[in-house]
């Protein structure tokens, strides 16, 4: 307590099937500090926050809790600790008062029965000291996010929390709501709580923390004074440009004359993604660079008719396509991996075989079945090409690893035979050795003649297969460059641009 | 490899269905040793037809057999239909309109014309599709829940069934359409043989086509099944189309038997039968994989309970009680614990047996 270290977290080490989770990870948080926890997905930053929570087991390292070292096994426990976390999702019952949501699981009783009164009167003395003037025997439903956030914090503060954690908090309010989160952030700060603060904006950390702390892979790049630090120097940080010297990939030279295979043409959702048009060539590369949430995914999601796309057209060998969904882009020949491969990607439960052959037979229709003999050829094929690490084709590919996962997603469309194919962050959360063969597989489909397009956090990467770059930021196309002789440097000037800008202002 | 694959069955919900199903026909053996008799009887017209308890079961079996093809599918795509029962009711009421013993329609009661005879089938089994087609709509295109979408037919079916009745209640003594449910095709019952088509052309459609991968797939991961260019409100759409048929087929099944419609009490209850059968045979109520055959013996164990409890002639007040009772010893039994307990045990015993031989 003399030091003012609230919590200690010194070497945690977490493993998870087939990629180290968390990697000798330090993170010291003191009284009356905002840190930020920062790093692009699959970083480790929710990891290491249930590893606190108790929702996860740590391998190896030790948590000190006010000096004394502490194993929370589960969320109740770290809560009973003052631990609290405050989610992006409100985790509250949204058909109960704001009252009664503060105050659940404590109610103060009066002659054997629940004083509604004192309740009542206590929700809304802690919400006022929130600056929140509001009816608290209202459902909490009726309140904005904004407010329903609020009434989570109310609670945890109520509790005696002394390590709050706010994990993206900000996602879904405006701006206003924002600042009045950082006026209750700064209150509590000078209460003396330690406030653990994880979001994806940056200019959001610089202004309300006092420490940020950046993970990347799964390993600790460092904690820095947010005073000391640049911008550019975080977004390098985070991205990273390490791995390089592991493989010695060559790209092939674009030829310059080949056919244009498609091509988009302003295509948008007014409000969401502001119109890009693009076009990638026969055997081209094409990287999208940019942040999450940049508009990387959503453009990918509108090539692809994932999303309904509002204006703009999209061709495929010079056929328009009807952007009604994924399956006429796939009758066109196009492909996508999905970022979230839990979600978009694999069904767990089907056999390996099945995964692979379902796009092939979704073209052709479930009154065409593929015979069986064929399905198994296709995906012994694959297993083989991919070397997709499985006893055999029948097995869950929910069982296997995260990289077996995704080459088995990968295979499911090369049988697709596409001209192009869209790769959303195929390499993260996988390990360098798959990293490498899916790069190297990747360059060789190119070779082959197929376009691609390939999505990645991972600035080196990017640079290393593309023949051409472009760089997404805020929902839109800041800019298009060559891929040869393209540095990192040039593209984290226009990716940090915007927020640079909004500092000057 | 085998030796694996054989505990896996060991540990798998149809297995227990089967344990559970012989273990039901043990105990009416046991207590009563005709209980599993079969002869072949002549009728009083001269035709002859295999009797016994056994075969009272597959015959009785077949409302909800029928039923329960189409709502293991529902429940693989993680829906339910509780408008099945209704559906019956609906399907017979349609099919008595053409065929009622009303002397202001038909003099004679052998007096039917042939028309009318293949609109009783035709047309309740297309209003029942048409149904189908409803529900699935409201689920596929309106995204409505599919237990509350189908509440809507559950409740308004029955009253469709009165209004195209009039609130009626009508009889008929057609010798054609009372052989759907009581007749026989070389001593079988006709339902049984209409059930046995029933369920090998699903088994055909769903594992012979990739139908069934696709409600797989649609069941397990709606998100990633669209990526991967799945169209799942098609499927969803024809799953419950073809369960609206199902009903309808059961429905004059019903009806053929009673020789009448009965808008209230038709159908009462198959839904929740049905959906017990699939869960019973092995299907999970959260969707995904599923298994037709295993929803057979769910079906059938569900009959052979309630045949049990009649042919012992448990008063019928304790007859719901009673068959509650077993099917909370069968469920209890295909619970995840006591499947892994049990694996476990004979797994140990094995291997304690192994020991031994080494000693």
């Amino acid at each position: 307590m003399v030091n003012g270290i609230v919590l200690e977290m010194k070497g945690i080490e977490i493993q998870f099937p087939g990629v180290k989770a968390l990697d000798k990870v330090d993170f010291t948080l003191r009284h009356g500090e905002v840190h930020a926890l920062l790093g692009e997905n699959g970083a480790g930053k929710s990891t290491l926050i249930k590893c606190l929570t108790g929702v996860h087991r740590m391998d190896a390292g030790k948590i000190l809790f006010e000096g004394k070292e502490i194993r929370p096994k589960t969320t109740q426990e770290a809560n009973r600790l003052g631990i609290s976390t405050v989610y992006q999702e409100v985790n509250l019952c949204p058909n109960l008062t704001v009252a009664e949501n503060i105050m659940i699981g404590r109610q103060p009783m009066k002659r054997g029965r629940i004083d509604w009164k004192t309740i009542n009167r206590r929700a809304g003395e802690l919400m006022r000291r929130m600056g929140m003037d509001i009816d608290v025997t209202l459902p909490l439903s009726s309140y904005s996010i904004a407010i329903q956030q609020m009434a989570s914090i109310a609670r945890i503060v109520d509790v005696n929390a002394k390590i709050l954690i706010l994990d993206e908090p900000t996602s879904s309010l405006d701006e206003s709501e924002v600042k009045h989160l950082f006026d209750v952030m700064g209150d509590l700060r000078t209460q003396g709580l330690g406030i653990i603060f994880i979001t994806h904006f940056l200019d959001q950390a610089f202004e309300i923390s006092d420490k940020l702390t950046v993970l990347r892979n799964g390993k600790l790049v460092g904690e820095f004074a947010a005073k000391n630090i640049s911008k550019l120097d975080l977004v390098t940080s985070m991205i990273g440009k390490d791995m390089n010297e592991i493989y010695n990939l060559k790209k092939a030279k674009q030829d310059t004359a080949a056919p244009v295979i498609l091509k988009a043409d302003g295509i948008g959702i007014p409000g969401k993604v502001e119109e890009i048009s693009l076009d990638v060539k026969k055997g081209e590369l094409v990287g999208f660079a940019g942040l999450l949430g940049s508009g990387r995914t959503e453009t990918a999601e509108m090539l692809f008719g994932v999303v309904h796309t509002a204006k703009g057209s999209v061709s495929m060998n010079g056929n328009t396509l009807s952007l009604k969904g994924p399956l006429d882009a796939i009758l066109h020949k196009m492909a996508f991996c999905p970022e979230d491969r839990k979600r978009d990607g694999v069904i767990g439960d089907l056999s390996v075989r099945e995964n692979i052959a379902l796009a092939v037979q979704a073209t052709r229709g479930f009154m065409h079945p593929m015979p069986r003999q064929e399905q198994q050829e296709m995906a012994d094929k694959y297993i083989k090409m991919l070397s997709i690490a499985t006893p055999d084709a029948e097995k869950k590919v929910g069982e296997l690893s995260g990289g077996n996962q995704q080459k088995v997603i990968l295979a499911r469309w090369m049988a697709t035979q596409p001209d192009l194919l869209i790769l959303d962050e195929p390499t993260r959360g996988i390990d360098v050795g798959a990293k490498a063969e899916i790069q190297r597989l990747m360059l060789e489909m190119c070779e082959k003649g197929m376009g691609i397009i390939f999505i990645s956090s991972e600035l080196d990467e990017i640079i290393r297969c593309s023949n051409r770059i472009i760089v997404l930021r805020d929902l839109g196309k800041a800019a298009e460059l060559e891929g040869d002789g393209c540095r990192q440097a040039d593209i984290l000037a226009i990716i940090a641009n915007e927020g640079i800008k909004e500092v000057n202002a | 490899m085998r030796k694996l694959g054989g505990s896996a069955f060991l540990r798998s919900k149809l297995f227990w269905a089967i344990v559970a199903e012989f273990l039901i026909l043990l105990v009416g053996f046991i207590l009563r040793p005709d209980f599993l008799n079969i002869q072949l009887r002549a009728l009083a017209d001269g035709t002859r037809v295999l009797y016994g308890t056994p075969m009272d079961i597959l015959n009785r079996a077949s409302e909800i057999t029928i039923i329960a093809m189409g709502m293991t599918m529902v429940i693989a795509l993680g829906g339910t239909d509780i408008s099945v029962g209704a559906l019956v009711a609906v399907s017979g009421a349609i099919a008595l309109k053409f065929l009622r013993w009303d002397v202001l329609v038909y003099n004679m009661p052998g007096d039917y014309t042939v028309k009318p005879f293949v609109f009783a089938i035709v047309l309740p089994l297309a209003a029942c599709t048409l149904m189908g087609l409803f529900n699935g709509a409201l689920i596929a295109k309106l995204k409505i829940q599919p237990i509350i979408a189908t509440l809507i037919l559950m409740v308004a079916g029955r009253g469709i069934a009165q209004i195209v009745t009039n609130g009626k209640q009508f009889t008929t003594q057609f010798t054609p359409f009372k052989f759907i449910g009581n007749g026989s095709i070389a001593g079988i019952p006709l339902p049984i043989i209409i059930t046995l088509f029933v369920v090998v052309s699903v088994m055909i459609f769903v594992r012979k086509t990739s139908f069934g991968m696709f409600v797989e797939s649609v069941g397990i991961n709606p998100s990633a099944s669209r990526v991967s260019g799945l169209r799942s409100g098609t499927v969803i759409i024809i799953v419950y189309i073809l369960t609206g048929l199902l009903a309808g087929i059961s429905g004059l099944i019903y009806a053929s038997r009673i020789s009448s419609n009965d808008s209230n009490n038709a159908g009462l209850g198959y839904e929740m039968d049905a959906i017990l059968a699939v869960v019973i045979g092995g299907t999970s109520m959260t969707g995904g994989k599923f298994s037709l055959f295993g929803t057979v013996i769910g079906s059938l164990i569900i009959r052979t309970i309630t045949t049990l409890v009649l042919y012992f002639g448990i008063v019928s007040e304790a007859i719901m009680a009673f068959k509650a009772l077993i099917i909370a010893i069968v469920i209890v039994l295909q619970s995840e614990p006591v499947r892994n307990a049990m694996a476990k045990r004979r797994g140990m015993k094995r291997s304690l047996m192994g020991g031994e031989l080494h000693a």
